[in-house]
Formats: structure tokens, C-alpha cells, sequence
């Protein structure tokens, strides 16, 4: 049964007839064609299909189209600050927390939730964060150190 | 030698602005025009002849475009052995074979079709552990063994399913142990494990009805290997096929050879033309991919009491699922060095690949050498144990150094191995005892192994610079991850002297780029990085020739710097190379340099004894050292520090090195500690969903420390080596050495899990009771 809903997606308001089962996951990447959002298990293990719901991280694979009426839904694609990269963003790329790059952006989205909420975390705060976001590539080292920088060059920003 | 401008730097991946954008395009995210929707029928019986399948229904219902079963695709294909249908065959081998397929209008549609068809299957007696599959009497797997092609190195055993017999035959073992003071044998034994890439599998294929050619979207990391393959099984000549290569999310060796391109393949011949994509979910991807070999290793040795190894003998059972796939060369390469490295007289080795009923085991990082590590490495603190020798100065006194011959008859050189024990050793303060506290026993150890790349391939590559004075690279390596595009880039900016952010790498397309071997075993920054460097120097040597005349100079007086030629001694008038290309082709003239790399094998390794004068084009060499914590109440063991001393021969892009190094023991420690694919009595995989197969979290891993050693490898770009696999490779042999010195007792089989531990803990408590 299809459902018409109207969203803010990555800050623009969008007007969609979709299946109310439709899942946000493949409403993004099949529906609206923003494959950044990546799918790694379809079953919310992996945290690769990471998306702020309304500001906070939600697994995309595990919400139905049905429930977004009037939802403000932030993607990767909708991470930058206007044109320029978000500092989680260019500390990835700096520090090397990227390597095939299919958890990145669950990875960024997570990282920028976090740090929306705690702009100081400890090692161990980053940690317990992105704990549900696998990383088959990195080890997490190099992630953990790009998080911590972007916390620091966003505290600087603000002072 | 001239200074280095850009390789040896830690340049930013020249891949990552897409993949933090969300821009980057992986396989799994491609959409074709007019594509259509494969799903996939998978077999429920581990071993059972197929009495009839019914797809009428299947084909009735609305939104269906084709379903296909074995009849409708009759091709076989394999590498080393061809013996893997696109579709069973009449029967099935394993829980999870590919047995039917349906293309439909959307997902939902293929899926509700494939659960109309109907299988009637007639059960045989499964082999779930290659022990039992090769037994006296255990009957055929395959029972056309025989009429498969096989490569010529290929030696079948004598025993049932056996599909490779590796021998390695030096000295007289039995008078080595006759020589030594302490004889020792034990069994080790290493679990199925996943690749678990995050990205799932997926391919897109598509034939064209004019032409028949049949082109794949997939991410492989050998495109080469699979073109060659297809063709092979189609009977169709290469230059109809086409491999396009989206993004990779990750492989780990899971991406290499043929998966879900065969269905797709065999669906888009009955598509009318449109393009089909098959994607496999995550679970599809445990079951019906590929997985890392079990392996059960049998090992005995004679050392003296002055601590040196008289002999080794080692007997190696490795599971290869149901079809060949790897698990023959896993088995060469991997029993070849696995007495490990070290000087000893008399060595036999028996290496079985054995066919059983369980997922397809492929390539897995580190290609056989994880299996053998944690048995030789384990078994060397064993024998030191029994020599009352500290494990490293047993080691040392032991491994292999530049100019020895190995036990297969190779003359070493640029043995970094030394190095890498003093510094992995020293990292973790070796010999430094830390006391238990609250019930934790605290434990250090070490690991040490030496690993051959796959020998002889052939790279071949073509760098472009055009009249803006860019460059482009074109080579067959995959970006896997693991860092190929950055480094082949900044060998071409080497070469060039040109700004790395000049130089971008030409999509891979099988039709348009030159012939690779694969991405695999650690070789393409060796192999590649020399093919890149030779055809940037032609690409050079062209523009000299150019710019000679422009500068009124001879082209020994010509110098290269910041994308510019001048002549050495008026540093002042250089030009740039865009205008050295626009001047002479104009402004959409292009020069090429085209250049190829391949190590020869002076001749291949001898069947009946192993030997071989030159096994690889080069050697590897690493030791990683681990404290760990154990808990005695639990059984559950912590990693608390890690330290992993690489030898890269020189390391092209520093950061890139440690980054390889810390995922690679990110895995290694996931693998000592949880991974492990359980397989129950029936054959099915009980756990293949990320809730039930444990892979490590941010939460999971210690402190790592990782340590590049440059040890320069005379043949290597810029005295390079290769990294990608060991990294994981001597780690849960570290980690394991750590807990027998922790807890005092043994554990010969992985993974070490809290239930593992804790029963052997009660277990030898009541053997001291």
C-alpha cells in the first residue's frame, strides 16, 4: 500500500508516494537514487546504512517508509556545511580513516551525531559511539584519531 | 640515487574524497537501464543427487522475465581445476549451491518466484570435516575427478577427494629424529572463517543479442583471472567478454574468482537483452560465497639440546568445501613454508586439499600461512619450552638469514626476519614480567612468519600524459582498499616528476586496460608498481625525446622536476610537459609509455620433492608480539597491547603501511578470539548474520603498535616488497603463545574463545588434582 509522505531530506523538503513497507535504506537508494548510503546485512548489524533520523543515528534497514511523515532525514550526501566539507569529513581524509571506504559514511554520520552531543569525547567515548559501525579495513585506530581531531577542530571553530 | 620526491611520503589516498562524499559508486550500488532482478534458489541438502526440478510456476508468475536452472546453463568453470557448474548439475554439494535462478520486473517479484520451484533431492553421506572426506571408502564428491581439466602443477592424491597432493621431501626426517634429544608432535586444528568484506556481493551481466557479447559489472579483484575463466566455460573467445569494475567494498580475497557472475551470466542469456543484476544479501554472502579454508595440521620435530631444529614433519588437511576453487594453490603455497622460518636439515611435508561438503573455500588473506603459523609457531614455544630457551632467542638462533637456503632449496636474500623480532619484541618490553592481579593472568608472546607471493604473474600498465600535462595510469590492480590507487600514482609521479595531484587512474574496464594477474597474494605493489614505474620511464623517455630539439639540448642534459623538462644546467628555462605534448601533438595529442613486469621462474616447483630454486619473487617477512590478560574465573582473554614489525622492503606511503598493518591485525585478532563459521551435522551455516558472527568492534582491539621494517628488495620499485596479507597472518599464533604463557597450558585449537579457554583452564585443573 503506497503512502504519501513529505520529508526534509538533507535539508530540502521532499514530497514522496511510496510503499508504506518500504524501508528508508532502499527508499534512499532505490527510490531516490543516494546510493551513499551503503547496505552491509540489511538487518541493523552493521550500522553501514547509518542516517540522522530527526538528529539522531538510526540504522536505515530498520525503518519503514510509512513512519516518516514529516521526518528531517540528514544522509551523507547532506553532510557538508554548504560547500565545504564537515570537519569529520576532512579528518578522514587527512588521517586515513578510510580504506575501501564502504563503512565510511554510517562511520561519518555516527561520528557526527557524537559529536553534535559531546563535542569533548574521550578515546573510549569515540569508541563506545561507533561500536555498533563495523570496519572490516581499518582496525578503527586511524577512525578513533580522525574523530578526535574533528572534535578539536570543531572546539576551535566555537571558541 | 636521485632523491625521492614522492614516493616514501605519506600522501593522502588519492581515492578518498569520493568515499567520504558518498559519491563513490560500488558495485552494489550500480543500476543498469532497463535492468532486471535476479534472486537465487540455494540447496538445503549438503550432498544429494537432484531427482527433478519443476519451474513451471516460477515462470507463470507475473513479472518474471526467465528462471534458469543446470539444464539451461550447462558450462563448467574453475581455475585451477574446472569443476564448478554455474548451476548444479544433478546434484548438490553443499547447503547454500546455486541450484536455480529467476530475473524478474523487481526484488520482491524474483524472490516470491524462487520459492515456487520445486526441488526433489535424494540425500548421499555428507563430509563435513576433510579428515573424514578422505578416508578409505568415503565416496566421491566428485565423482568425475578424473575427466576435469586440471593445470599442469596440479598432482591428485591417492586418497578419495584429495584434489591436491603437495610433497616436500628434504633430508631423511625419520634420521633427524633419530639425532635429536626431544622429539615433540602435535595437532593443531583452525576453523572455517569469513571474509565478512563489508560490502555484500552482488554482479550485473548482460549480453548483447547482435553481437553475443557478454559483458560483467562486478567488483573482482582478478577481472583478468574471471575473463579468462568465463571464456573458458562459454567457449567464447576473450575479446568477447568485458569486465567493468565498480568500486570494491572490501574482499579480503572473497572477491576473486566466480561467485554470483556465473548466475548472472546464465540469466542474462534468457533476458531478451536487458542487463541483470543479482545482489546477495548478507547471508546469501556467508553461505554461498566464499570462505577461508579449515585446516587440521599435524606436526612433529626433533631439536638438540644445544637448540637447534634437526627435523620437521608436518601433515596438513586442508577443507576446501565443495569445490576446488583456491584450496589447490593454498595448499602449495601455503604447505611450502609451512615448517616455518627456519634452518632446518631434514623436512617433509604432506599438504592435502581435500573436497568436502560445506561453502567453497577461496583465497583469504594471508593465502594459507595464518593456518600454518598457528601451528609451527605454537609448536617453536613448545620446543623451546622443552629446551627451557626463551621463545625469541630460540627464534633467533634459528630463523632464516640472508644467504641461507631454505628447505626447498632457495637461496635467501633481504631477510628482514631479525629485525622484525628484536623490534616487535622490544615494543612490548619483552622480558619485562607483569604480575597478576584480581584473577588476571598476564602473558606475553610472540609469532614470526615468512610468506611467498604468487610466482611467475605478469603486470602490464600504460601511463598517458596529455597536453594539460596530466598523467593517467592504467592498470588492471584493483582498488580494494587497501591503498593501489594512491601508490601506483605516486610511482607515476616518481617517474614523471610531476605533482601527485596531476595524475588520476583510468577506470578499470577489461576492454581498454592491459592484462593484470590479479590482485592478490601481496603482489601488485612489487608486480604493478613495477610494470607503472617502467611505462611512466618510457612515457618519460618519449617526452625527452621531444623536448630535446625544444630546448636545443641533448637528451642526456635533459632533467625532469615539478612537471616540467629542462636542460640540467639552465634549471631557469623549463617547459612544461603539457607544452612538450601540445607543441609537438597538439592540444589533444597524448604520450604513452607501455611497459610490462614479470618475474620468471627459473622452473617450477618439482611435484615429487617440493624443490624450487626461486618458490617466489619475493618473501615477505614479519613478527607480531602480544600481552594479553586472561581471565582464569571466565576464560575470557584480552588482548592488552600488540605490536606487529612488517618488513615492506621500503614503504612507498608510510601511513598507508601502518594503516594496512593495524587492519590486518584488527582481523588477525578478531580470528584468534571469536571467528569462527559454525557449521552443524547437517551442513548448514549456524551463524551467517554480523549478530551471530562476532567480527571485532572499535570496543574489541588493544593498544597496536605497528612497526615498518625496510629491508630493500633489489627487484622492487624502489626496493618494495608487499604487505596486504601478513598482517593478520602471525597473529593468533602470537596471541596464542601469550595465553600458554599466561595460564600454562596449551590451546591447539581456535578460536579462543572465553568457552575454549575456560574448559581447558577446569580440564587442567583436575588433570593437577
Amino acid at each position: 500500500m503506497n503512502k504519501k509522505i513529505r520529508v526534509t531530506l538533507n535539508g530540502k523538503r521532499t514530497d514522496l508516494d511510496v510503499p508504506a513497507h518500504r524501508l528508508l535504506l532502499d527508499l534512499l537508494r532505490d527510490e531516490i537514487g543516494l546510493t551513499g548510503t551503503k547496505e552491509g546485512c540489511g538487518t541493523g548489524d552493521c550500522g553501514a546504512c547509518t542516517v540522522l533520523l530527526n538528529g539522531k543515528p538510526v540504522n536505515s534497514c530498520l525503518i519503514f517508509s510509512g513512519e516518516l511523515d514529516g521526518a528531517d532525514i540528514v544522509t551523507i550526501e547532506g553532510l557538508k556545511i554548504g560547500p565545504e566539507l564537515h570537519p569529520v569529513q576532512k579528518a578522514f581524509i587527512r588521517d586515513g580513516g578510510a580504506q575501501c571506504g564502504y563503512c565510511t559514511p554510517g562511520m561519518l554520520m555516527m561520528a557526527k551525531s557524537l559529536l553534535d552531543e559531546n563535542p569533548d569525547p574521550s578515546d573510549e567515548e569515540i569508541r563506545f559511539a561507533l561500536a555498533g559501525n563495523l570496519c572490516r579495513c581499518t582496525g578503527y585506530a586511524k577512525i578513533v584519531q580522525a574523530v578526535q581531531d574533528a572534535a578539536a577542530e570543531l572546539r576551535a571553530r566555537r571558541a | 640515487m636521485e632523491e625521492l620526491t614522492v614516493v616514501g611520503k605519506s600522501v593522502t589516498r588519492v581515492d578518498v574524497q569520493e568515499k567520504v562524499t558518498g559519491a563513490a559508486v560500488y558495485g552494489y550500488d550500480l543500476v543498469l537501464p532497463d535492468m532486471v532482478y535476479g534472486k537465487v534458489l540455494f540447496s538445503p541438502k549438503a550432498h544429494a543427487k537432484i531427482k527433478r526440478i519443476d519451474t513451471e510456476k516460477a515462470k507463470s508468475y507475473p513479472g518474471v522475465v526467465a528462471v534458469v536452472t543446470g539444464k539451461d546453463a550447462p558450462w563448467i568453470h574453475g581455475e585451477a581445476i574446472r569443476d564448478k557448474p554455474f548451476l548444479a548439475q544433478g546434484k548438490v554439494r553443499y547447503v547454500g549451491e546455486p541450484v536455480a535462478a529467476v530475473a524478474a520486473v523487481d526484488e520482491d517479484t524474483a524472490q516470491a518466484a524462487v520459492r515456487l520451484i520445486e526441488v526433489e533431492y535424494e540425500d548421499l553421506p555428507a563430509y563435513l570435516s576433510p579428515e573424514d572426506a578422505c578416508k578409505p571408502g568415503a565416496i566421491s564428491i566428485h565423482e568425475d575427478f578424473a575427466s576435469y581439466r586440471k593445470m599442469n602443477f596440479i598432482l591428485p592424491g591417492a586418497m578419495p577427494n584429495v584434489c591436491e597432493h603437495f610433497k616436500l621431501r628434504t633430508g631423511d626426517v625419520e634420521r633427524g629424529f633419530r639425532e635429536s634429544d626431544i622429539v615433540l608432535e602435535e595437532r593443531y586444528f583452525v576453523p572455517t572463517i569469513q571474509h565478512a568484506a563489508m560490502e555484500p556481493h552482488s554482479a550485473h551481466a548482460q549480453v548483447d543479442p547482435a553481437t553475443g557479447k557478454v559483458t560483467i559489472w562486478v567488483a573482482n579483484d582478478a577481472p583478468f583471472r574471471a575473463l579468462h575463466e568465463i571464456s573458458e566455460a562459454l567457449g567464447l573467445p576473450q575479446e568477447n567478454i568485458r569486465f567493468i569494475n565498480p568500486l570494491q567494498g572490501g574482499g579480503f580475497g572473497s572477491k576473486g574468482g566466480l561467485k554470483v557472475e556465473p548466475i548472472a551470466v546464465a540469466l542474462a542469456y534468457h533476458t531478451g537483452g536487458r542487463p541483470v543484476r543479482v545482489k546477495f544479501n548478507r547471508e546469501e554472502t556467508f553461505i554461498s560465497t566464499l570462505v577461508r579454508n579449515e585446516a587440521v595440521l599435524y606436526i612433529k620435530s626433533g631439536v638438540k639440546k644445544d637448540g637447534t631444529i634437526r627435523a620437521r614433519e608436518m601433515t596438513i588437511y586442508w577443507g576446501g568445501g565443495a569445490y576446488a576453487e583456491k584450496s589447490p594453490t593454498v595448499c602449495i603455497r601455503g604447505s611450502l613454508p609451512g615448517p616455518g622460518p627456519y634452518r632446518i636439515p631434514h623436512v617433509k611435508v604432506d599438504g592435502y586439499a581435500v573436497y568436502t561438503n560445506k561453502p567453497v573455500a577461496g583465497s583469504f588473506r594471508g593465502y594459507g600461512i595464518p593456518k600454518v603459523a598457528w601451528a609451527c609457531e605454537q609448536h617453536t614455544d613448545e620446543l623451546a619450552k622443552r629446551l627451557r630457551i626463551d621463545p625469541l632467542e630460540f627464534r633467533m638462533k634459528n630463523v632464516f638469514v640472508d644467504g641461507d637456503v631454505s628447505y626447498w632449496g632457495e637461496r635467501l636474500h633481504s631477510v628482514g626476519l631479525k629485525e622484525t623480532l628484536t623490534k616487535a619484541a622490544e615494543a612490548i618490553e619483552w622480558g619485562k614480567t607483569s604480575p597478576s592481579v584480581r584473577g588476571l593472568k598476564i602473558g606475553k608472546g610472540l609469532a614470526c612468519i615468512q610468506k611467498p607471493t604468487r610466482s611467475p604473474t605478469l603486470s602490464k600498465a600504460g601511463v598517458i600524459v596529455d597536453a594539460k600535462g596530466e598523467a593517467t595510469v592504467l592498470a588492471g590492480t584493483v582498488e580494494i582498499g587497501q591503498g593501489c590507487s594512491t601508490i601506483l600514482s605516486q610511482v607515476a609521479a616518481e617517474e614523471l616528476k610531476m605533482p601527485i595531484e596531476k595524475v588520476r587512474m583510468a577506470p578499470l574496464d577489461t576492454d581498454v586496460i592491459p592484462y593484470d594477474a590479479s590482485t592478490t597474494s601481496s603482489r601488485s605493489t612489487y608486480h604493478m608498481g613495477n610494470a607503472v614505474r617502467r611505462a611512466a620511464i618510457d612515457a618519460r623517455e618519449k617526452l625527452t625525446e621531444m623536448a630535446s630539439p625544444m630546448l636545443e639540448g641533448k637528451k642526456g642534459d635533459l632533467a625532469f622536476a615539478d612537471g616540467k623538462v629542462f636542460l640540467k644546467d639552465h634549471p631557469g628555462m623549463a617547459l612544461p610537459l603539457g607544452e612538450v605534448v601540445r607543441r609537438k601533438l597538439g592540444a589533444d595529442g597524448t604520450v604513452r609509455g607501455d611497459a610490462s613486469y614479470t618475474y620468471e621462474l627459473a622452473k617450477d616447483l618439482d611435484l615429487e620433492t617440493g624443490h624450487s630454486d626461486n618458490a617466489s619473487a619475493f618473501y615477505m617477512y614479519a613478527t607480531q608480539a602480544a600481552e594479553v590478560a586472561v581471565d582464569e574465573e571466565t576464560g575470557r582473554v584480552r588482548v592488552l597491547r600488540m605490536s606487529a614489525a612488517h618488513d615492506v622492503g621500503k614503504a612507498i606511503n608510510p601511513l598507508n603501511c601502518a594503516a594496512q598493518i593495524e587492519g590486518g591485525l584488527a582481523m588477525g585478532i578478531g580470528s584468534a578470539l571469536h571467528e569462527h563459521m559454525i557449521v552443524d551435522d547437517q551442513g548448514k551455516v549456524r551463524n551467517p548474520s554480523f549478530l551471530d558472527y562476532h567480527l571485532v568492534t572499535a570496543l574489541d582491539l588493544p593498544e597496536m603498535i605497528p612497526i615498518v621494517v625496510e629491508c630493500p628488495e633489489p627487484e622492487g620499485p624502489y626496493g618494495a616488497k608487499g604487505l596486504g596479507e601478513p598482517g593478520l597472518a602471525p597473529t593468533p599464533a602470537a596471541i596464542g603463545n601469550a595465553v600458554a604463557d599466561a595460564i600454562g597450558i596449551r590451546i591447539y585449537d581456535l578460536p579462543l574463545s572465553p568457552e575454549r579457554v575456560y574448559r581447558a583452564i577446569q580440564q587442567n585443573k583436575k588433570k593437577v588434582a
